[in-house]
């Protein structure tokens, strides 16, 4: 049974919003299935609190807005977070990390160790390339996903 | 002075895609119009043109998340007519399996994540407590239904079609691969809880109906005619058959249609409000030839599901109303007796030993250059129709999505709930959601339906004759 999830989500149709899954992509044949699982999703829905909720640890992949967080394109920014301590939610159907874990600490009474690793983006328009500054950080994300999931699987 | 104003609803919220609504008030601050726009526009007719035909069906998956597998069918049935093949026993079944199990899992977001805020809750509930979070507060099994329901629908769909959003799968001629005995043994073995949770989640769902008598005797409840395709004993079915049509009575209007000309009885009316397009039954005429579609017209249409424990509720659903059920209140009722019948039939095709056959696609060149190909989706029905030059390019596509065949109806809809809840010239949070619980009967899809862009963001606006803002409530 893995004890580490990785969870990469982000439109892989919508050039640096498949950052994520470029990720999930280079870390497979570098990482145990019998100690890492890794899902490519689209977005967060309630039914992941399902599935965090066997796991030690989780690591949540995305790509983020330059504009929202003033993140520099291709700054990676890494951020621990867990259930029980986000803001009241806005959707029902999509939810943030955060929320996906509250709902699989209410449901399941569940508290996996839980880390968001970004990489501010570019260009999310329409294609299936990833624009440079993103190209050249996807080598630094795997890496630090790499760690996390030793820090998380010792 | 009194003066005439706008209520602005931006958009309208825990439904799928993007729309407004606005209710034109008179000079006593009573509702006398109201309009549902849908501000999304779709491409996907254009976008088309040029692609080989067989890409079709991998292309229209796209056009929607939650419903890709309904998408999926009605193209590859319309390709299957280019082709001009019948597809295999076997293909035709699995194709069955794979709608059924989007079914379960559509509706279930439609009631569990989307609708169950209000039906547990309330209407008049804080809204930022309308959600899952608040759900699971108030009723934990519940909402742990909701999930193990939906991941149910989803984990067939990944297993027959390697995954759970925008498979591609089924092709023109059938489905690309068969399904494998241990596949087959992990659904049927997942079966008996998703039938205990849809058989409570039934009970539970008509404990309470008696709470909403008011939204029941105005939620869309007035008189329309109801489209759904049925088989050919007039049985519930989500995969093919013919076209039926009964008025509010429960007379029937129109039988034994046949779904690839549609156009002979649909009409499409574009409004310049909204982007979604109208339809109406041509001999009607517009805006006469009103009609609804989806879980409640189905079981309007249909004389029987065909599965023990659906007609036996089928029975039931029946006995609301001597006439066809009219308030779209029941949608909702429908919808779970939906998935009743949906988990019957899954159990009924899986154990049939021509399931798991090797023979499950038909090859061939293009033998028409012209096909329509129909279904059932969650929503309704649903129409592709495509022509393709002697090359197999797309020269022409029309789409016709459920939710169009029912915009007529939720327009209504709208008008009715603000006429008898929206007074005044003072908004309030359960006024609101009572004008946007209506829509989420119908389960609106947006993204289907049009094409998304753009942010969800709630605002409601009381406008003057002169464009002055009277009063504004906004939900970020």
């Amino acid at each position: 049974m893995p004890r580490v999830l990785i969870v990469a989500y982000g439109n892989p149709l919508r050039c640096d919003d498949g950052i994520a899954w470029r990720a999930a992509d280079a870390l497979a044949p570098k990482v145990s299935a019998s100690e890492v699982e890794i899902l490519r999703l689209h977005q967060l829905t309630p039914e992941l609190a399902d599935t965090v909720r066997i796991f030690h640890a989780v690591i949540f992949v995305d790509a983020a807005s330059c504009d929202r967080s003033q993140n520099k394109p291709g700054m990676i920014r890494l951020e621990e977070i867990r259930g029980g301590t986000s803001e009241p939610a806005r959707f029902s159907h999509v939810l943030s990390p955060k929320k996906v874990l509250d709902l699989a600490l209410q449901l399941y009474g569940a508290s996996p160790s839980a880390f968001v690793i970004t990489v501010a983006g570019k260009n999310f328009g329409h294609g299936d390339s990833l624009s440079a500054p993103v190209a050249s950080a996807l080598p630094e994300l795997v890496a630090r996903i790499e760690h996390l999931i030793k820090q998380s699987n010792p | 002075m009194k003066q005439e104003s706008t209520i602005v609803i931006d958009p309208v919220t825990r439904i799928e895609g993007h729309s407004k609504i606005t209710l034109h008030l008179n000079e006593d601050g009573r509702v006398e119009d109201a309009r549902f726009h849908v501000t999304q526009f779709r491409g996907f007719e254009k976008l088309c043109e040029g692609r080989p035909f067989y890409e079709m069906p991998s292309l229209m998956a796209r056009i929607c998340g939650i419903c890709p597998v309904s998408h999926l069918i009605a193209s590859a049935k319309a390709c299957d007519s280019l082709l001009a093949v019948r597809i295999p026993p076997t293909a035709d079944k699995l194709r069955r399996v794979f709608g059924l199990a989007q079914v379960t899992q559509s509706h279930a977001l439609s009631l569990f994540h989307l609708s169950s805020p209000d039906l547990l809750l309330g209407m008049d509930a804080d809204p930022t407590k309308s959600n899952i979070f608040g759900v699971a507060e108030a009723n934990k099994e519940l909402a742990l239904d909701g999930i193990r329901l939906r991941q149910f629908g989803q984990k067939i769909i990944e297993r027959l079609g390697g995954k759970r959003i925008h498979p591609a799968w089924v092709v023109p001629g059938g489905v690309s691969e068969p399904l494998t005995e241990a596949n087959r043994d992990a659904i049927l073995e997942a079966l008996p809880e998703a039938l205990a949770i849809a058989e409570r989640t039934l009970e539970w769902f008509k404990s309470i109906m008696e709470r909403f008598r008011e939204e029941i005797s105005t939620f869309g409840n007035f008189p329309t005619m109801f489209m759904g395709i049925v088989k050919k004993d007039n049985g519930l079915t989500f995969y093919g058959g013919k076209l039926r049509i009964v008025d509010a009575s429960g007379h029937v209007v129109a039988d034994d249609l046949d779904p690839t000309n549609y156009d002979d009885y649909i009409g499409e009316k574009v409004e310049p409000w909204s982007y979604l397009k109208s339809t109406y039954y041509k001999p009607k005429g517009f805006p006469d030839g009103v009609y609804r579609v989806g879980p409640l017209a189905r079981l309007n249409v249909a004389d029987r599901c065909g599965t023990p424990r659906a007609d036996q509720e089928l029975a039931e659903f029946h006995e609301l109303q001597r006439t066809a059920v009219l308030s779209s209140f029941h949608y909702h009722h429908a919808r779970l007796i939906e998935i009743l019948y949906c988990i019957e039939r899954l159990e009924s095709l899986l154990n049939d030993p021509e399931i798991l056959s090797k023979h499950v696609r038909a090859v061939a060149r293009p033998n028409a250059l012209e096909g329509v190909g129909a279904c059932e989706a969650p929503r309704g029905t649903l129409f592709h129709h495509y022509k393709i030059d002697e090359q197999g390019l797309i020269r022409w596509v029309n789409l016709i999505i459920a939710t169009g065949h029912n915009n007529l109806a939720m327009n209504r809809s709208v008008l009715q709930v603000a006429k008898h809840f929206v007074h005044g010239r003072r908004l309030t949070p359960g006024m609101l959601n009572r004008v946007e619980a209506v829509i989420r009967c119908y389960d609106p899809c947006l993204s289907c339906s049009t094409h998304a862009v753009g942010q969800m963001r709630l605002q409601v606006q009381l406008i003057g004759p002169e464009g002055e803002v009277l009063d504004e409530v906004a939900r970020a």
